[in-house]
């Protein structure tokens, strides 16, 4: 099936959401460290991956801070000419060429995200109550590389539960409503907060519709083209489309007692976006 | 002064007061129109099968069918506490509906009804364990099962129901989003503008 709608909508929120995170809250840290050799049965025989303490890494090169995030290029010397991927998703390095060995300790340096984002399927009962989830504490340093493909927390979960079209105008034009919901797993009450209050704020911001093809990351992970930049994204990607229209958002958190019943120590809160778009679904 | 300038003036005095005079009379018709509606939308919102089911505690059964008709209710199912009455700060927030006289001219008399937002009655649902979150809305785009598994663990629940249900239970308790408060409230916003005196 090619890409519908639903994938186009999606896929544009979470990269508006993560560069919101990112560029409101400076929700990042760079950190130096050592990746570790790691086994991915996933992948070619010929493809070593070497991973960091930490998943994921910001690839977003329009971020600016009081600390600007490193966006790793080059390891030891080693980038994309000498056969390196980086999957900035799983925090790590895949080799295909032949620039390191198993053995050999490969340090640099990568921004990582105060909270992975992922988007999901699953209820809130199953991402709150299962308590399946590895944590992956940003405070700690950890000496250990992360396995990749698991979700781990710190983490936001972006669920898009229901869309509906309401009739606007003559000529055919809907208006589109959707209900998009994030779960937050937050290792604190400061982070938590400081993610709500972020997203308490964006009530009536524009999201800019970024189509399927647009999307800048590759298969493993790596950015297309070596490098991304949200804001020159939705500039090239302006006009093409209305963009999306955040109608209402509300913010809440799971109460103290509730919290009591929920995984661990991890804060638990929620944001409920309705979103808006105007469009003529049939034409 | 002429006789014509006499009757000009008295006619002058008399269309005058037409709007005072009236004034109180249309009122007291509109009030009662107005009362009227107002019971009708009280009564229907109580007779709701969602406000039902929610009225009847945690002994309902699911009749609005948001949970497929099946085992458990929204009573239990959004995690209210024994004895907590989610409906009366509802019914308080529609008990608000009021009108007012807006403006008395030769011709017209115009009322302004004011009818609250459904946003009102959200601010006044919160979830109990979420409070920034409204069950009411919640009715409306989706209530996930988290406050019943939360109820469910507590070893004194909160709604007195001992929740029995394994995860079987759940899969049948999905909740099944239905129209509430929004069309209501806008379905009365129409009956209002469109009152018959």
């Amino acid at each position: 099936m090619k890409p519908q709608y639903q994938h186009k909508v999606i896929t544009s929120f979470l990269l508006w959401f993560d560069n919101h995170l990112l560029k409101k809250g400076e929700a990042y840290s760079n950190k130096t460290g050592t990746l570790h050799y790691f086994d991915d049965s996933r992948l070619p025989d010929s493809y070593k991956t070497y991973s960091s303490p930490y998943k994921q890494w910001v690839t977003d090169s329009s971020i600016v801070g009081s600390e600007n995030p490193i966006i790793p290029t080059q390891f030891m010397g080693s980038g994309r000419n000498d056969g390196i991927i980086f999957d900035f998703e799983n925090g790590r390095i895949i080799e295909t060429g032949g620039s390191f060995d198993t053995q050999e300790t490969i340090t640099g340096t990568f921004a990582v995200k105060d909270f992975n984002i992922y988007l999901t399927n699953e209820t809130e009962e199953d991402l709150i109550l299962e308590n399946k989830f590895v944590q992956n504490s940003r405070y700690n340093d950890s000496e250990n590389g992360i396995k990749p493909y698991d979700q781990v927390v710190p983490a936001i979960f972006i669920n898009s539960e229901t869309i509906q079209n309401v009739p606007f105008a003559f000529g055919g034009e809907d208006e589109t409503r959707m209900s998009i919901k994030a779960v937050v797993l937050a290792e604190d009450s400061y982070s938590l907060d400081g993610v709500l209050s972020i997203f308490a704020d964006s009530r009536h911001e524009n999201v800019n519709i970024i189509p399927f093809s647009g999307h800048p990351a590759t298969e493993y992970g790596d950015i297309k083209n070596g490098s991304y930049n949200y804001t020159d994204l939705i500039n090239t990607h302006k006009g093409s489309e209305v963009p999306l229209y955040i109608e209402d958002v509300v913010v809440s958190k799971l109460s103290d007692k509730a919290q009591k019943q929920s995984i661990g120590d991890l804060k638990v809160g929620f944001i409920d976006f309705d979103v808006y778009q105007h469009r003529f679904p049939r034409l | 002064m002429s006789n014509y300038e006499y009757y000009t003036e008295i006619q002058t005095t008399l269309e005058n007061q037409i709007p005072n005079i009236a004034k109180e009379q249309v009122r007291k018709i509109f009030r009662a129109a107005f009362q009227k509606k107002k019971n009708q939308m009280i009564s229907e919102f109580l007779n709701h099968p969602v406000t039902k089911e929610i009225e009847m505690g945690i002994n309902a059964k699911n009749i609005s069918g948001t949970l497929g008709g099946g085992s458990g209710n929204l009573f239990s199912f959004i995690g209210f506490e024994e004895g907590y009455d989610p409906i009366g700060p509802i019914e308080e927030v529609l008990l608000r509906t009021d009108f007012k006289l807006i403006k008395v001219t030769k011709r017209e008399i115009e009322f302004s009804v004011i009818l609250p937002e459904p946003r009102d009655v959200f601010a006044v649902t919160p979830m109990p364990w979420a409070s920034g979150r409204s069950w009411a809305k919640g009715i409306e785009t989706g209530i996930s099962g988290l406050g019943y598994y939360l109820l469910k663990s507590t070893k004194n629940s909160r709604s007195g129901l001992g929740i029995q249900s394994t995860r079987k239970v759940r899969k049948k308790s999905r909740f099944k989003n239905t129209q509430y408060i929004t069309a209501f409230i806008r379905k009365y916003e129409k009956e209002f503008s469109n009152l018959e005196l």
